[in-house]
């Protein structure tokens, strides 16, 4: 078997949408693993005891979260043409997870699940306008710093000041978008902010639609570095 | 909402198009995950998909948050492919599965909003039928369904929604419809039987054809003759979400003849009808592709006994080398060849190896023929630690037919015996990591087979003797869990009432009990409830034996076993005869062969012990 620097490494961009948008994290990657086998792609598989195929996925979104923008990377032992894979991926994925382009990336890039640590994310609030106060009320949170919820029984915290890295209300509208950054401590769900800004303001929490827009990286120099390149 | 995936449908692999103009949905009764898995389902979806004209969708039961959900909003039960109301349908099919789902049958069909009672139901309202391995007493529930097919479904359900179709078309009153179900060999339609309680049957009396139907006496299984010429591959819709056996299923071969006396399966299931070397291999393969799938599982009830059973394991080996992909088979042989075949599908990391001697002493073991002796017991286990395992799960029965305290401790002795084999061959210590684990279920005599005529062991006894066991425990390596007592009894209840049994049925479901296979929703006392109101004592219906010349309430339903084979497999129980395996010696005289005209298939050579 080729070594992993003989191996290739695909990375694709796919979104999650639809009905599927309810598919839990674990769902979508059984689901994907399952998409590469009946894609017949020459896909790499490890060495480890359970065989595993070599993919890596970007961070889990929430369940009932569609999206424009998720990615995983698939190692491959043979290079395949990009246009090639894309039609194999696509013929072999359900449509709600139909993967939108890709490329080769380099192996040195760290981990995708670290690497694209930020997202943009657009809220659709269901049946309501965007209150007038909820701008001020995110940055209210944002000034206190550090924000508590329960995930299920588990108490967790968040630091707003680096997860929440801008956001931009619509007043009187019906959206909102968020732009978030995942540490390896924490990182921000949409429906969290948005939860206890309505309780700041006194009211009940909307039902949401949310949805990732897309994720990129951020340089040590702060610029923007997008997941499928270019690269030199 | 717990787990949405469960609703989403549109998974790899549905039949999208689902056109009509017949359309037909089948149900199994509890949640997706259980169901979606289940290969009988999957046989029938795709038969009667296959179909010119007709449709068929499938639909589970809501979660109960769900339908909680659903009756506050008056949203109706529906089908997964196109969300149509199960009401709306030609034919509404469910799965017997197990005597456990009797309730979330009601639940379904109350949720659907279709009358319960098929009497109840009007000339517009679905033809609701059954079928499935638990059809063997299907008088308690009978009163739900218009008919029930009984054996094999491929043909007949294809058979039956033709009969529907044809006879709406011909404008037939549901009355007529139903009896024109009832001329469908192995077709049974309850409505068309009367209940006769008199002095030769139990307090169920037993069921005769009503003066003028036509109906048969008695109703024969159906039995696919040439299992080759099934589609190999039916499971071929890829779920999204973790289901309980999240792998490819080939089916390899139908019907087992060891004959274990308790085994329902066992005796419904005949002749052995084996799947050809090649066609095995192949479907695997295929399936692996079309589904993308990274375990395959040989399923049957026996898949050991394959005649070709290492050729095939060894040729799917080699050919899938490197794709990480495994392939199990779901039971193992008491013997070397058992784990011979679990060391080439496993290998010994995967976790423990199961064997089920069922009984602890050599004694009751001939007396419930199971055909494995001590010295198997002590090869298999010898075998597996030599091949790396270190623990071994061991299942039993409690409460079989003329079972003693000795029998009991014998299920400890068991224990203990294979315990110090692995001590034995790894060492001993706390590293060594060998380990025993004990799993005893109750016995619950089951229709059709020789144990028919058992009583259940009384609760209390049933208790006390797991003390004994527990008491008869000495090492600490050695695990014991069993079977909680009170399922057990109700699950004897459902297995042994005749048709007024519904009543419980009904009560049990007004009671609030539904998904009562789920440890966590099982509640004893809305059964102890239930049986009150209606006058039943469940320990009195569970603890009656029946004597050997009484008129049984399923004896108008047949899966070709004859009763005088039972019979005679009864008394040689009693006296601790054992009975050869007919795919390994000579015919045993069961009778299925001479009374449905076919006859085992067996490949190659059966290697018998």
């Amino acid at each position: 078997m080729a070594s992993r620097a003989e191996q290739h490494r695909l990375r694709v961009r796919y979104g999650k949408d639809g009905r599927l948008a309810y598919l839990g994290h674990l769902e979508v990657l059984a689901t994907i693993n399952r998409s590469v086998r009946r894609s017949g792609l020459p896909f790499a598989v490890g060495n480890g005891f359970a065989r595993r195929i070599r993919l890596q996925f970007s961070q889990a979104l929430p369940v009932g979260a569609s999206s424009r923008g998720e990615y995983f990377d698939l190692l491959l032992t043979d290079r395949v043409g990009e246009g090639e894979a894309l039609t194999a991926l696509r013929d072999a994925t359900p449509a709600g997870l139909a993967p939108q382009a890709l490329c080769y990336v380099p192996h040195r890039l760290p981990a995708l699940e670290a690497w694209l640590s930020d997202s943009l994310w657009r809220v659709e609030l269901l049946g309501e306008a965007v209150p007038a106060q909820l701008g001020d009320a995110i940055g209210e949170l944002r000034c206190r710093g550090s924000l508590e919820y329960l995930r299920g029984e588990r108490r967790k915290v968040v630091d707003l000041g680096s997860a929440l890295r801008d956001w931009d209300v619509d007043a009187g509208g019906r959206e909102l978008a968020i732009v978030t950054h995942a540490t390896n401590e924490a990182s921000l769900r949409p429906a969290v902010l948005l939860d206890a800004a309505f309780r700041l303001m006194g009211l009940r929490p909307p039902s949401l639609r949310v949805s990732r827009e897309a994720q990129w990286h951020v340089g040590d120099d702060g610029s923007k570095l997008d997941a499928l390149g270019p690269w030199e | 909402m717990e787990k949405p995936t469960r609703y989403l449908d549109h998974e790899w692999g549905a039949c999208e198009d689902q056109e009509g103009p017949f359309h037909a949905c089948l149900i199994y009764p509890d949640v997706y995950e259980v169901g979606q898995p289940n290969l009988g389902l999957a046989i029938l979806y795709r038969c009667l998909n296959a179909q010119e004209g007709m449709s068929c969708e499938r639909s589970y039961l809501p979660w109960v948050d769900m339908s909680a959900l659903m009756r506050e909003s008056g949203v109706p039960l529906l089908s997964l492919e196109s969300s149509a109301p199960v009401a709306s349908f030609d034919v509404v099919g469910f799965t017997l599965a197990h005597e456990m789902a009797c309730t979330n049958i009601v639940e379904a069909l109350d949720l659907a909003g279709v009358a319960v009672r098929a009497a109840e139901r009007d000339e517009d309202d679905p033809v609701v039928i059954a079928g499935g391995p638990s059809v063997w007493n299907c008088e308690p529930v009978s009163p739900m369904f218009d008919a029930i097919i009984l054996g094999d479904g491929e043909d007949a359900i294809v058979e039956v929604c033709a009969c529907v179709r044809d006879c709406r078309a011909r404008g037939l009153a549901r009355r007529e419809l139903l009896l024109e179900l009832s001329r469908i060999p192995g077709v049974y339609v309850p409505s068309l039987y009367d209940v006769v309680v008199d002095e030769r049957s139990t307090r169920w009396g037993y069921a005769v054809p009503k003066p003028g139907s036509g109906a048969p006496q008695v109703v024969t299984k159906r039995c696919v003759a040439d299992f080759a010429a099934t589609d190999p591959l039916p499971q071929t819709i890829v779920p999204y979400m973790g289901i309980v056996q999240d792998r490819l299923a080939v089916e390899v071969l139908r019907g087992c003849a060891r004959g274990c006396r308790f085994c329902q399966a066992g005796m419904t299931y005949r002749p052995v009808r084996e799947r050809p070397r090649a066609q095995v291999v192949e479907a695997a393969e295929r399936g692996l592709a079309i589904t993308g799938y990274d375990e395959v599982s040989l399923t049957s009830l026996s898949t050991t006994d394959h005649s070709g059973c290492a050729a095939i394991l060894h040729q799917l080996n080699a050919d899938l080398a490197g794709s990480g992909v495994h392939v199990s088979i779901p039971s193992q042989r008491l013997d070397s060849f058992g784990v011979e075949m679990a060391a080439e599908v496993g290998g010994a990391r995967r976790g423990g190896l199961t064997f089920a001697p069922e009984a602890g002493s050599q004694r009751l073991r001939d007396v419930i023929n199971k055909n494995v002796s001590e010295e198997d017991i002590e090869l298999a286990a010898r075998n597996a630690f030599e091949v790396g395992w270190r623990r071994v799960k061991l299942y039993f029965m409690m409460g079989l037919p003329t079972e003693t305290d000795e029998d009991v401790v014998g299920i400890a002795s068991v224990a203990q015996r294979v315990l110090d084999i692995g001590r034995e061959v790894v060492g001993r210590g706390y590293k060594s990591g060998v380990s025993v684990s004990i799993s005893v279920a109750v016995f619950v005599p089951k229709a059709h087979t020789p144990f028919q005529w058992s009583a259940q062991l009384g609760r209390d006894e049933v208790i006390r003797r797991q003390r004994l066991l527990l008491a008869s425990t000495h090492d600490r390596d050695i695990k014991v869990s069993y079977h909680d007592a009170d399922v057990s009894l109700v699950e004897a209840v459902l297995s042994k009432m005749g048709r007024a049994g519904f009543d419980l049925v009904m009560a049990a479901w007004r009671h609030g009990c539904r998904f009562d296979a789920w440890t966590d929703q099982f509640d004893f006392q809305r059964w102890l409830d239930a049986g009150r109101e209606v006058g039943v004592s469940l320990e009195g219906v569970a603890s009656a034996p029946m004597s050997l010349d009484q008129r049984l309430p399923w004896d108008h339903t047949s899966p070709a076993v004859s009763k005088g084979f039972l019979k005679r497999e009864w008394r040689r129980a009693a006296v601790g005869v054992t009975t050869a395996d007919c795919t390994m010696e000579s015919c045993t005289g069961c009778g299925v062969c001479p009374t449905l005209a076919v006859s085992n298939r067996i490949e190659g050579v059966r290697d018998g012990k």
